[in-house]
Order: structure tokens, then C-alpha cells, then sequence
């Protein structure tokens, strides 16, 4: 396909007279029938991708996606922009639901799918009766540092690609060191995979971090952060409890707008937060990591983290949310010395020591079922008949790449020098020269006035309108 | 809160705590019926469908570590002096619809009615780019197929507009308010239970009672008003009995032959099996004809050993039996079912 007839596709189905960068040469070498892994920054459409793809070469896009409330998201922008012959099949669906989609998969242009679900011979088994266009890994990342420990389906994404006839496949992310990228293609079994790389920095992202000397502390620089600066603002915690108790408190003491969102909602209530959020109709967001993939909200002003992410990677993705609109945002992370402790504990969660896989492997022998997480995904080596020893090499592998991935984190935390180099340099990329727009030195001040990142209008309270007229607002026309 | 929800289940006398919580939880059995209808909330059947039996049983639990509740023996709760006063001052919400859980699928219509109400919204300020709510593939197809069932869009908006307008005009206003805030459709998301506790002064699972209410209470007015665009949404979500078809069809049956034996043959069931759906019928369907079961005879023995005692939950079969021997579970349990109904009719 000519360059020229892909622009006119562009302008025709999405309005867009420009690719963004990266998208035009992934979607050639997709066209071409090559295997691509592209990392592309957050916010540069990375879905249109596939879409345009999609909407060039006859048969089924598959989209491997790890989350069901990414998938939800995804279904629904893709709906918003006229794409209607999509669905997401997931394990919220009933035996019926489930069943009847896959007997229409032929109707179906896109179809979101876990690698748990695509996993299962049914599902395997439909996928393959249709003609696929794309195969498609969303967050590709998760391949590397989701799979061993936590979610080992995504080991197995190479065996199901060949099961499916290697189709061409597009891997996407926004971060991936060389380590992790080297990992995505040698899971996936696409070695020759073309890599379509750009720049994980966004120099309009100024980055900051708050030392503080406690949890006191902590909250008040959060307050005094979400009155003094721009929003809209969104805060991740690493527990649900404190993103609604906290959401709770700011709301009391700013009088702003503010709402919790974590997997713990009803999809009803995740649904209605994120569309306030998007629609300008909420200041603040307090939420875990589930809020964000998939969210598409050009004018985020600020991007804090209350605890710490796990990894650099992931707090590159999560503060990629921000000033997608190009104008200037601010990441800060507060934090207090001993912090990385609950990083460490988290990590511990999915740990295990060579005895502990050992004495799992002779309880899945005696056939006792899994009686814990930890034991639901060993089940998965032990149902393949991997060996206790080669399952204790990767774990323990997995938990030196995580204390690795820390101790990166805690350097761009504490750093005394410029912090964008820092992490540039960590994902193997030079860093532009510091200046006064690109990150916090110890002691300096946050330079809101040169950022143009102030909080101007008084907090807004939404006034209660009567029922009547919101009705007729509703489904009147012209009221 | 869901503690004062609780409490207010339990009575002065004993009564089966997991009977109770399975007839809102929406088991079926004829135990956890007959406990409903003895305990006086067989209308709240289904009403809290999804709720681990575990939160009720930690729930009560944690009540009688407080004092509200006691339990005389294992099992069985009443409510305490502090338990009794808590009650009365309660002065969380109390649904008034609820029944219609019996008959309608009823989380089903509130699925799909929201976002029928969303596309009509968006429809009507000609929106066609819009993130529609979460919802499974057949929801979104049973409300595409309705959509299409449609007019034109503005006379379709314009009714539904008259409907709810009539419908929310005879709430207390403050309802009112809470049903329109929570809807989804042009520029407005609408307001999650949290949010609209915040702004009612309620407790967010208040606000989960009232909307679940709001929608059984809209649920009865199209049923009663079959015009309506939303009652065509409804109408195939509506049972014509509380019964199960199969518990129906032997109450047809045996309407026909009056024989329980014959019906168990010809339906290849046990006829213990036969016996229980006739108990389901009778305790769902207060006018179950129970004098062609039980015989004049066995009635005036049941009638002079508990004509005078209004505690039907405590007879005991052995009483019975003790004056007459022949006297089956099945008849007496039948009798106590009509003594139910009687009393409440």
C-alpha cells in the first residue's frame, strides 16, 4: 500500500492529517507482513495502529491485553470512534456470553482476549477457525516482568502464536530496556522482529520527587501540591483502601472534586469515574495502578505517586499519562526513607524460595489442590511438567531482576543530579542538557511560574441542579 | 449501614439466621422459602443476589459481639434490648418493591435499561462518538435490537422523557433526584453510589437499597403503563409466576389428576421431588388450593391442635403425629403454609 493512501486513510477514518511518531513506519512494516516490537511512548496512539491495520488487511485483529478493565476501556474507545464489530472475552462473562461470541467470531473485526482465556482449547480452538490479520501483544512489557511469578500464561504466548500459524505480530509497549525487549521476542519467538523504537522521555513531563521525613509529612505536601498546582490531577497509591480514604480527606480539606478508583469498584462505578475524569467533570483521581492503560485524557497536569511504583518502567508508563496534549506537566514522587520497604514486601508476595517450590511440586504429586496464589501459579510449571529446579532458576532470576529494577528506581529517587538523565540512562538513551524545565535538584523549587503549572480558578464545588431540568437536559433536545 | 440492614431482619423471638440470609441471597429451596414466609420477608427473595453467605454470617457475628444480636441456641438469633432500640432508631431507607425480584430480572432490566437511556440521550443531542457503559455482549444486543424496534429518535426521547417524568414526579423528590443523578447519557456520566451519598448525607450502601428499590418501584409502574418505550425493554424479562416452571407444571398437573404418585411416574421425578415443588407453589401463590390436599379430616385435626397458636415457625411435626399417627411432614408443612397466609391475608 502506497504512503499516500494510508495519509487518506487517516484523514478519512481518524481526521489526522500527521502519524504521530513511530506509527507510520510500524504500520509499513506490518503491511509488509513483518513481526514488529515497537516501543512507543504513552500517548502516541498506539492503538490506531492496529486499527488502521485492521481496517487494511482482511480477518480477525487479536489483542492480547492483561487486564479486563484495559479491555473494557479499549472496547469502548474503539466503539467511540465507529468501530462496532469489537468485543472483549473475558472471564466476567458467563459460560453462554462466552460461548455465543466465539460462535460469531467471523463477524468480528477485534477481539480483546487475556493470555489466560486464549489459553483455554475452546478459545484456542475458535481463534483458529478464523482468518487473523494481526496478532496483537498489548503491553508487551508483561511478558518480562508478569510472567515467571505472576502471570506465567504469558509464557506461553510464543507456543499459542505458532498454534494460531504465526501470524504477523505486533508487540507493543512503552518501555522496554534491551533486557526486557530481548525477552519479549525470545518469549514470543519472533527473533527477526523488526524493533521500532522511540524515546521513552517526554521532555514536557518536568520530574520531581519530595523527600519528606514522614507519613504527616507526606500528606500535607500532597494537599499543598493539589491546591498550589494545575489539574487535573491523578495520585497512585499502591493500596484501594488508601485511594478511598484519601480521596475522602482531599475532598473534605480542598473542596475539589476528587473520587477513588480502583479494581474494587463495580464496573458500573469504574465506569462513571473514569468518564467524569475525562469529561472534565472531576478534579482529582486517587487510584491504583488499574486506572491509567487505555485512559486517553490529553490535559493531565500533574501525575503524583503517593507510594512508590515498583519499577522504573512502570513509573514511566504511569507518569506517561500526563501532558499527552504537549503542554507542560509535573511528576512527583513523595517520598519517605524506608518507602521501598513496601515495594520489597509486595515483591516478596510472589517470591519463593527453592524449599517452597520444592514442597509445592510434591504437593501438586500428592494431588492436593492449590491452596494459595503462589501454589495457583507453580500448578501452571507443574501441569506442564517442568522441572522444580528450572521453576526455582526463574524465580530466582525474576527476584534478582526485581531487586535490580529497585535499586534503579531508588537511584533516580535519590539522585543529587539531573533525575531525566538518570532514568533516560537506565533505558540505555543520552539525556538532553539539565535545565530549569527538566527536573528538581535537591532543594530547588518547583518552578510552577516558568511552567506555567499554577492552580488558577478557585476550587470548584458542583452546584446540585433539580432533577426536572437535568431530565429534560437529558433527553430533550435544545433545553 | 449493612449491620442495621441486618438487624432489622431478626425479631424478639429466635429465628434461622442462614434461612434468612439465603432467601436475600435467592436460594430457592422449600426451607429457605418456608423460613421467608414465616419470617415475614419472602418479599425481599433475591434482593441482595451476589452476597457472599459469608459477609452475613461475618456481619452477624460481629453483631453479637456488640450486643445487638444474642443467640439462645446455635443457629438462631433475636434481637437484644440494645438490638430492639437500635431498630427504632434507625432511620436508613426501607424499601417498599422489592418483590418484584420474584417475578422480574430485575439486575438484568437495570443493565440494560441504563444504557437504553444512554443511547437514547446521546441519540437525541445527535452524539454518535460516545464511550457507551460497561456491559456484556448480550445486554448490548438486546438493547440494539430494541433501539432498532424504535421510531424516530426525538418521539422515542420525548416518551421516554413523559414516562420517567411521570414516573418520578409521584417519588418524595429527594428519590427523584437520586434516580436522574445516577443515569448515564449526554454530558453526563452520573454519579456513583459514594458520590451520591456524599450528596444526599446518606451511607453509600443506602443509596445501593434505594436505587435498587427506585428501579423495582419503576419496574411496577411500566408494568402498568405497557406503552411506554421501556416497557417493551422489560417485558421479556417478566415471569408470569414467581414458580418455577417445573414446580408449575406439577401444580398443573395435579390440578388435573390429583394424584401425586401418577405425576411422579408420568414426569419420571421422585415424588418426594413432587411434594416439594407443590410446598414452593403453595408458599409463592397464596391461593394454592390447599383444601384438595389436604383432606377435611386432617384439617380439623390440625385445626383443633393449633387453631389457637399464632407461632407457626415453632409447631412441631411430633405434636402432630402424636395425634395422628398417619399424619405426613408433607400435609403438616402444607397446613402451616396456609396458617401463613391466612394470617396475612
Amino acid at each position: 500500500m502506497q504512503q499516500a493512501e494510508l495519509y487518506h486513510l487517516l484523514k478519512q477514518k481518524y481526521g489526522f492529517d500527521e502519524f504521530r511518531p513511530g506509527q507510520l513506519a510500524v504500520i509499513q512494516h506490518l503491511l509488509a507482513g513483518e513481526d514488529v516490537l515497537a516501543v512507543l511512548p504513552t500517548g502516541t496512539g498506539k492503538s490506531l495502529i492496529y486499527q488502521l491495520v485492521g481496517s487494511v488487511l482482511p480477518g480477525l485483529v487479536v489483542v492480547v491485553s492483561p487486564l479486563i478493565s484495559l479491555m473494557q476501556d479499549q472496547v469502548a474507545r474503539l466503539n467511540y470512534q465507529g468501530e462496532k464489530r469489537v468485543a472483549a472475552l473475558t472471564s466476567q462473562q458467563d459460560y453462554g456470553s462466552r460461548q455465543q461470541l466465539l460462535n460469531r467470531l467471523d463477524q468480528l473485526d477485534f477481539l480483546f482476549v487475556s493470555p489466560e482465556m486464549l489459553n483455554q482449547p475452546a478459545v484456542l480452538t475458535a481463534v483458529r477457525q478464523v482468518q487473523l490479520a494481526l496478532f496483537v501483544v498489548d503491553e508487551a512489557h508483561c511478558i518480562s516482568t508478569w510472567g515467571p511469578d505472576f502471570r506465567p500464561d504469558y509464557l506461553t504466548l510464543g507456543t499459542l502464536r505458532n498454534q494460531l500459524g504465526d501470524p504477523v505480530t505486533l508487540m507493543l509497549t512503552a518501555t522496554a530496556t534491551a533486557r526486557i525487549r530481548d525477552d519479549i521476542t525470545r518469549q514470543l519467538r519472533v527473533p527477526t522482529a523488526h524493533q521500532v523504537l522511540y524515546s521513552v522521555n517526554r521532555p514536557n513531563i518536568y520530574l520531581a520527587v519530595a523527600t519528606l521525613s514522614d507519613e504527616t509529612a507526606k500528606r500535607a505536601r500532597l494537599r499543598q501540591l493539589i491546591e498550589t498546582v494545575a489539574g487535573p490531577v491523578v495520585v497512585y497509591f499502591s493500596s484501594k483502601r488508601q485511594t478511598d480514604l484519601t480521596a475522602e480527606w482531599l475532598r473534605d480539606v480542598t473542596g475539589l472534586r476528587v473520587a477513588g478508583y480502583h479494581a474494587g469498584l463495580s464496573a458500573e462505578d469504574r465506569f462513571k469515574i473514569q468518564q467524569q475524569f475525562m469529561t472534565g467533570q472531576l478534579d482529582v483521581i486517587c487510584a491504583t495502578s488499574a486506572f491509567g492503560m487505555g485512559i486517553n485524557k490529553a490535559d493531565i497536569r500533574m501525575v503524583i505517586h503517593y507510594h512508590l511504583p515498583t519499577s522504573l518502567a512502570d513509573y514511566v508508563q504511569e507518569i506517561g499519562r500526563a501532558g499527552r496534549d504537549g503542554q507542560p506537566a509535573l511528576a512527583v514522587i513523595l517520598y519517605v526513607a524506608g518507602d521501598e520497604h513496601l515495594v520489597q514486601s509486595l515483591n516478596d508476595l510472589t517470591s519463593a524460595t527453592p524449599a517452597e517450590i520444592a514442597a509445592d511440586q510434591q504437593r501438586f504429586a500428592r494431588k492436593q489442590p492449590a491452596q494459595d496464589a503462589l501454589s495457583e501459579v507453580l500448578d501452571h510449571y507443574w501441569q506442564r511438567g517442568i522441572d522444580p529446579a528450572r521453576v526455582s532458576e526463574q524465580f530466582v532470576a525474576r527476584a534478582a531482576a526485581r531487586q535490580r529494577e529497585l535499586a534503579a528506581l531508588l537511584r533516580y529517587v535519590t539522585s543529587t543530579t539531573c533525575r531525566r538523565a538518570v532514568m533516560l540512562s537506565y533505558f540505555g538513551e543520552d539525556a538532553p542538557e539539565h535545565s530549569l524545565t527538566c527536573c528538581q535538584l535537591p532543594g530547588a523549587d518547583l518552578p510552577l511560574d516558568q511552567l506555567g503549572l499554577k492552580r488558577g480558578a478557585a476550587p470548584t464545588t458542583s452546584e446540585v441542579e433539580d432533577w426536572e431540568i437535568q431530565l429534560k437536559r437529558l433527553f430533550l433536545l435544545n433545553f | 449501614m449493612f449491620e442495621d440492614y441486618l438487624l432489622r431482619l431478626f425479631s424478639v423471638t429466635p429465628r434461622r439466621a442462614k434461612a434468612i440470609f439465603n432467601v436475600l441471597r435467592g436460594r430457592r429451596t422449600v426451607s429457605t422459602l418456608f423460613a421467608g414466609l414465616t419470617y415475614g420477608c419472602l418479599d425481599q427473595l433475591d434482593s441482595w443476589h451476589g452476597v457472599p453467605l459469608e459477609r452475613f454470617l461475618a456481619t452477624a457475628e460481629a453483631l453479637v459481639n456488640q450486643g445487638f444480636l444474642a443467640s439462645p441456641q446455635p443457629g438462631y438469633l433475636q434481637l437484644t434490648p440494645d438490638g430492639q432500640q437500635r431498630v427504632a432508631a434507625t432511620t436508613l431507607y426501607r424499601p417498599v418493591a422489592l418483590s418484584a425480584f420474584q417475578t422480574v430480572a430485575v439486575r438484568q432490566f437495570a443493565a440494560e435499561a441504563q444504557l437504553a437511556l444512554q443511547v437514547v440521550s446521546e441519540a437525541v443531542h445527535q452524539q454518535r462518538r460516545y464511550y457507551p457503559v460497561t456491559t456484556d455482549p448480550k445486554t448490548q444486543a438486546r438493547v440494539k435490537a430494541w433501539v432498532r424496534q424504535q421510531s424516530r429518535t426525538r418521539e422515542v426521547a420525548a416518551a421516554v422523557y413523559a414516562g420517567l417524568h411521570a414516573f418520578l414526579g409521584q417519588l418524595d423528590p429527594q428519590l427523584a433526584a437520586i434516580f436522574v443523578a445516577s443515569l448515564t447519557g449526554y454530558r453526563q456520566p452520573g454519579l456513583t453510589d459514594a458520590q451520591l451519598g456524599v450528596r444526599f448525607d446518606r451511607q453509600p450502601i443506602e443509596l445501593l437499597m434505594i436505587r435498587k428499590d427506585l428501579t423495582c418501584q419503576w419496574v411496577a409502574w411500566l408494568q402498568s403503563h405497557p406503552k411506554d418505550p421501556l416497557a417493551g425493554l422489560l417485558a421479556p424479562l417478566v415471569k408470569a409466576s414467581p414458580v418455577s416452571t417445573s414446580a408449575q407444571r406439577t401444580v398443573r398437573d395435579f390440578s388435573q389428576s390429583g394424584d401425586l404418585n401418577q405425576i411422579a411416574q408420568n414426569r419420571r421425578l421422585k415424588p418426594s421431588t413432587v411434594r416439594e415443588h407443590l410446598l414452593e407453589a403453595a408458599i409463592l401463590t397464596p391461593r394454592f388450593p390447599f383444601k384438595r390436599v389436604l383432606s377435611p379430616a386432617v384439617l380439623t385435626q390440625l385445626s383443633d391442635g393449633f387453631g389457637g397458636r399464632q407461632d407457626v415457625a415453632d409447631w412441631q411435626f411430633a405434636e402432630a403425629q402424636a395425634v395422628n399417627a398417619q399424619l405426613t411432614f408433607f400435609e403438616f408443612r402444607l397446613y402451616q403454609i396456609m396458617r401463613c397466609h391466612d394470617a396475612t391475608s
